[in-house]
């Protein structure tokens, strides 16, 4: 089955170039990308756009990502969805708020491309598991 | 599938038409602004399709469909027009120029929500589906107070009697600390779920149960008619009330297990309100509101004083008894220790968190304490074979009795303190940190070894975790729990061990029930392990009388 195929891969922030660098390098690799600018709009898609990932930058105007995060896990359809921060650091705190939000993994932005690329391929090995 | 469209764009029109044509859909198009002059078009329709711009009021139309249960799909000339129809709140959108085939997955899909929407729409509630969002709890779906009220007075004015019963739903916070708020909300829609039930099985009915409703995130209230004779009423009411209690209690035990329903009560209490025309009927209902809110408070009290009670006697019978539950080696599979749980033998006292929590509430957390450490060394000591060590739970407040503090080991039989490992939780709060750490000094001076309990809760972190200068730390189950799935959790236990070996401490997974979990831990490094994968807690060799 080709990627491109499988359940697509939603990316949350609220800087357009960011989304587009993001966006540009997973399509390359042949997902299937799908993007939301702000926590609200992601979470109004989800019904509809049905991610298997969700790449959800913290922060953001309006609600936060931790906030989309606790919401999205904390919804029966969307349980199992996989959930990966964009966090501008990774201290004790953070991770340990991200745990709290439900959230699968994390990426310290700057976004290193590679990193992006084995943190993405990972999860979405993880999501064909059975839980 | 009925679609009202008002759209000017000519590729829209064309692509919409051939969509609809090939879905079967019936295509209504309207030549002005759809809200035009109070019209009330979208209510006949499952679909709305409208051009985004200065002639439709987005908001407005969103409102009504929404009302009515129709679909909105709202055509954008550009993406800031996207945004502003999402932040509208629109169903859909589409970026024109149209691509025919998106439109055409669109309308499909929005056919499938008007095939769930429909019923509903031509259900006689329509109206009040717009007040649904504000005013049906989110969680249990059940109305909240505010449209209560009004039915209530209707009721009341109608039959001149109304039964109000309070549902009065409480926790032991532990709940939330242990399992997580999730795990509440669960308890809490399960708590929903059999009230309706109940009502259900036994046909109270519509002629009788009136509605339901969810107040202040945590208790319901029923309003109900019980008519006939007042002493009858009576008699009927404290049936019900009681029937209730036992049903929701025994729905959660069942679908929460009996450790989650220990830490739940359910108590309910009743009201009865009569018409009384010199009073405003509002006031009545709050009245019987309060009554009832207040019998199920104090059949709360009730209850807590006799768990009370039975606290009182567990200590003077001793009428406790102590699980062990074996730590391994992670490498070796071996075992490493033994921590020693208390529970109690009475039922309602099982649960050594609502033990604790019971004897918080009638200060005997000291000599519950000091019967528990009893038991268990008693149990344990001389059971351990060398190397092996016995660990022992002891909350911060502990170290305030002075029974404690200034024991001898000897006289808890406890001959090399060495052995013996206290687990501190930081669930009470440390008030006094200089003065806990002189204690905990005394302790170490004897030979004692310290372990911090749930650390990575929330409770304990990295912070905390070094002021107390463990041997040991004890990763909360919560960490582990699918940690092979959870690159969080990984990375998070990762940094705990090297953490812990900088600090000269060993690690402890708590709660390893899956060979994947226990295999992930092995991998991060994890010193030792705890969980039912390898051991279930079991009674010592030779239990003690």
């Amino acid at each position: 089955m080709a990627r491109n195929e499988s359940v697509p891969i939603l990316v949350v922030d609220d800087d357009p170039n960011s989304l587009d660098i993001v966006r540009t390098f997973l399509e390359a690799r042949g997902y299937r990308v799908v993007t939301a600018s702000t926590g609200k709009e992601a979470l109004s898609r989800m019904e509809e756009l049905r991610p298997g990932l969700v790449l959800l930058d913290v922060m953001m105007p309006g609600m936060d990502g931790w906030e989309v995060a606790r919401v999205i896990k904390s919804h029966p359809d969307f349980g199992s969805v996989r959930i990966v921060m964009l966090t501008a650091r990774s201290d004790f705190a953070d991770k340990q708020q991200g745990l709290r939000s439900g959230a699968d993994d994390y990426i310290v932005k700057p976004i290193r491309l590679e990193e992006l690329g084995t943190r993405v391929e990972r999860n979405m090995k993880a999501l064909e598991r059975p839980a | 599938m009925k679609i009202l469209a008002h759209v000017t764009d000519d590729g829209l029109r064309e692509a919409l038409r051939a969509s609809a044509a090939d879905l079967g859909a019936e295509l209504q198009e309207v030549d002005g602004p759809l809200l035009d002059g109070g019209r009330s078009l979208p209510a006949q329709a499952d679909l709305v399709v409208a051009e985004s711009g200065d002639d439709e009021n987005l908001d407005r139309l969103r409102e009504v469909t929404n009302r009515v249960g129709s679909s909105l799909l709202v055509a954008c000339h550009g993406l800031e027009e996207c945004e502003t129809a999402a932040l509208a709140g629109v169903d859909d959108w589409i970026l024109l120029p149209a691509d025919r085939q998106q439109l055409g997955a669109q309308l499909a899909l929005a056919r499938e929500k008007a095939a769930i929407m429909r019923p509903r729409r031509e259900n006689e509630r329509a109206e009040l589906l717009r007040y649904e969002e504000l005013l049906y709890d989110k969680l249990t779906g059940l109305p909240t107070l505010p449209v209560m009220m009004e039915r209530a007075r209707e009721l009341l004015e109608r039959r001149g009697e109304l039964t109000v019963l309070y549902i009065h739903f409480v926790w032991y916070e532990k709940v939330e600390e242990i399992y997580g708020w999730q795990k509440l909300d669960d308890v809490l829609a399960t708590t929903a779920t059999a009230v309706k039930e109940f009502y259900a099985r036994e046909h109270i009915g519509s002629e009788n149960l009136m509605m339901v409703s969810h107040i202040a995130d945590d208790d319901f209230i029923l309003f109900t008619e019980l008519g006939t004779t007042p002493e009858i009423a009576e008699q009927r009411l404290r049936a019900l009330t009681q029937q209730l209690e036992d049903y929701l209690r025994t729905r959660i035990e069942e679908l929460h297990g009996e450790d989650i329903a220990a830490l739940c009560g359910i108590y309910v209490g009743a009201g009865t309100i009569f018409r009384n025309p010199k009073i405003r009927t509002e006031r009545l209902i709050y009245r019987g509101l309060r009554e009832a809110e207040r019998a199920a408070r104090s059949a709360e009290e009730w209850e807590r004083a006799r768990k009370v009670g039975e606290l009182k006697t567990t200590l003077r019978e001793g009428l406790v008894f102590i699980e062990y539950h074996p730590i391994i080696v992670t490498a070796t599979e071996e075992i490493y220790g033994y921590e020693a749980l208390a529970r109690g033998t009475r039922k309602e006292l099982r649960s050594p968190e609502v033990l604790f929590e019971v004897a918080e509430e009638a200060n005997l957390v000291w000599e519950l304490g000091r019967l528990l450490r009893q038991r268990a060394v008693e149990g344990m000591i001389h059971e351990l074979k060398d190397g092996q060590f016995l660990f022992l739970n002891v909350d911060p407040k502990d170290f305030d009795d002075p029974t404690f503090r200034d024991m001898d080991p000897k006289d808890l039989g406890i001959d090399d303190p060495s052995r013996v490992v206290l687990e501190i939780t930081e669930r009470t709060a440390i008030k006094d940190y200089p003065r806990f750490q002189e204690y905990l000094a005394a302790f170490r001076k004897r030979g004692f070894r310290f372990a911090v309990d749930d650390a990575g809760s929330g409770y304990a972190g990295l912070g905390s975790i070094a002021n107390l200068a463990p041997d040991y730390i004890k990763l909360d189950i919560s960490l582990i729990s699918n940690i092979d799935s959870n690159f969080l959790k990984q990375n998070l236990v990762e940094t705990m061990v090297s953490f812990a070996e900088s600090q000269g401490a060993k690690v402890i997974a708590e709660g390893v029930e899956r060979r994947e979990e226990f295999e992930t831990v092995k991998e991060l490094g994890v010193h030792l392990t705890q969980g039912f994968l390898f051991h279930r807690p079991k009674y010592a060799g030779k239990p003690r009388t």
